[in-house]
């Protein structure tokens, strides 16, 4: 390599190239999700950005969001494993309340760590507005695991198996040519974290789901590098609840 | 994508017929055509030819079929589920084990799955891994786990679940019970117990003993037969790390760590899963199998770096 900037994604240290006894990652309590994406997109090489933009130019001409679920349709239940094993029921999840259920790409992902550590941030505040938390990756085996202990996280990560659910939320897409060859030439084999020989992922999505099983707030943004606000999701959430009463 | 797109697209797969597809999705055929045609433009190629009235699958049609049925039915399980539930249907779920693995493995995912899948019932077959690849085929069991296998048929879905170690296992009165690890020269001018149709027997003999014949034991394909030849002080045994052992034998590790195999999990591709074989195998697939042999220090079941590299 001739380059002088390395990827993105090497800089910020996909989580599972860390050993164990990494430092957790900076606090970003303090910070809104929109500057860590300024901070993060400032990183970007030329091949980042050319893929980056390929990428969404080709997520907005084919109009896949399109397919998301929306506000007032029935959101699909679900039973899917968390990183350890456990399984969890969507019934369940929403049983004492909203669940706010998102979907994000990866461990490998920057943007994704850093909506994570946003969430964990925020997770008291969704507990006490009475709501659940989860989040779903496409990641299968020891992946979510590792996810999990490098950012310390408590979250409910469930792992969205052969992505049945992401497809029944209309968030799945298939991964274009030109975006698999940047990410395996970044290290990121999805073949083997999915366990599935066709790479697809999801639409980074985040909704809000009543304890009736209806969708209250949907945000999916074609552009994975943005993301739904913590403080827009509580007051999504807040709104939902007012509403039910 | 879709989910009615997806849908519509595994209807013409399987019935090669626009009509018959559009009725079997109850929908008009004009309609199947436009999500098949959608679905098409996403994925960035046709799937099917449609050439007078030849249909047939294009070779990304085919790429991507297997795939998309997995997705499917794994979306529809949980419908599924809620179904037999209602109509208070036994769920049988038949799973293989290769007599490598332990069916204490399996006890802990089939009580998760338990929780969730009322009317589980399930039955467990033991066979060498490629008997339970026939059994597999021709539907016998829903699911296999086995070490190393020659051959998979292509239509097997292969996942590597971990990767553990072959420990020594003999009578504390042997010889060696007392060293801190058996070296290979050990093993030499040791009397080794056979595993009869061992998946990694083949493997030790080739990659350490290429040119001699080991001094031949006794042999058993039973592995408590195995254990209490052992107990009995007739010789040792090369067994994984995770099984379980009888309480008056010893385990020693090969010097280096000489021999390890990876544990995967096989089930038919493009078969259409139970909600009890949906939950298995999710749960197989997320499980920290490292769990299973808790008395080492460190996590010696570790996820191999790089599994089977897919297509």
């Amino acid at each position: 390599m001739t380059t002088t900037r390395t990827p993105a994604a090497t800089r910020f240290q996909p989580i599972d190239q860390q050993p164990d006894d990494a430092p957790p990652m900076p606090n970003q309590a303090d910070k809104t999700l929109a500057q860590t994406r300024t901070e993060l997109l400032s990183t970007f090489s030329a091949a980042d950005w050319e893929s980056y933009n390929h990428l969404v130019g080709w997520l907005r001409d084919t109009n896949v969001a399109s397919y998301a679920l929306k506000v007032g349709d029935d959101a699909p239940d679900f039973l899917l494993p968390d990183a350890d094993g456990r399984l969890h029921s969507s019934e369940q999840l929403r049983r004492n309340g909203p669940l706010v259920l998102s979907f994000f790409r990866g461990g490998w992902c920057p943007f994704c760590t850093a909506e994570l550590c946003a969430l964990q941030a925020a997770k008291d505040e969704f507990e006490s507005a009475g709501a659940t938390l989860a989040v779903v990756t496409p990641e299968t085996r020891d992946f979510p695991r590792q996810l999990k202990r490098s950012l310390g996280l408590d979250l409910k990560v469930l792992s969205d198996v052969d992505y049945g659910v992401a497809m029944s939320y209309g968030v799945l897409f298939r991964v274009p040519y030109e975006t698999k060859a940047h990410y395996s030439g970044l290290g990121f084999d999805f073949g083997v974290r999915h366990g599935s020989p066709v790479w697809m992922l999801p639409i980074p999505a985040t909704y809000v789901i009543d304890a009736e099983g209806r969708i209250r707030s949907a945000f999916v943004e074609p552009d994975f590098t943005i993301r739904e606000e913590p403080a827009q999701i509580l007051s999504s959430l807040r709104q939902a609840t007012f509403m039910s009463k | 994508m879709e989910l009615h797109q997806v849908r519509y697209f595994l209807a013409v797969a399987s019935t090669l017929n626009f009509t018959r597809a559009a009725e079997q999705c109850n929908v008009t055929q004009p309609a199947l055509t436009k999500g098949v045609q959608k679905l098409e433009q996403e994925l960035g190629g046709q799937l099917i030819y449609r050439e007078r009235r030849l249909t047939q699958l294009t070779d990304l049609g085919k790429e991507v079929l297997p795939m998309l049925e997995r997705t499917l039915a794994s979306a529809e399980a949980v419908r599924r589920r809620a179904q037999e539930f209602q109509r208070k249907d036994v769920a049988p779920l038949k799973i293989g084990l290769a007599p490598s693995i332990s069916a204490s493995l399996v006890l802990d995912p089939i009580a998760e799955i338990a929780k969730f899948v009322p009317g589980l019932h399930v039955e467990l077959r033991e066979g060498a891994a490629e008997k339970l690849v026939d059994l597999l085929l021709e539907g016998e069991i829903n699911a296999a786990m086995v070490g190393d296998v020659q051959d998979m048929p292509d239509r097997i879905d292969d996942w590597s679940l971990f990767e553990e170690r072959y420990v020594a296992v003999l009578a504390p009165t042997h010889q060696l019970a007392n060293r801190p690890s058996i070296g290979i020269d050990d093993l030499r001018e040791t009397i080794l117990l056979k595993r009869a149709e061992c998946d990694v027997a083949l493997k030790i003999q080739r990659a350490y003993f290429p040119e001699e014949t080991l001094h031949p034991g006794h042999c058993s394909g039973n592995d408590l037969h195995l254990q209490h030849m052992a107990a009995a002080g007739f010789g040792v045994i090369l067994a994984p790390e995770h099984m379980p052992r009888l309480p008056t034998l010893k385990t020693i590790p090969l010097e280096g760590d000489l021999v390890s195999r990876e544990v995967r999990l096989l089930a038919v591709q493009g078969r259409r899963y139970s909600p009890a074989l949906d939950a298995f195998v999710k749960v197989a697939r997320l499980r920290d199998w490292s769990f299973e042999v808790p008395d080492r220090g460190v996590p010696h079941a570790t996820v191999p770096e790089a599994a089977r590299a897919p297509a």
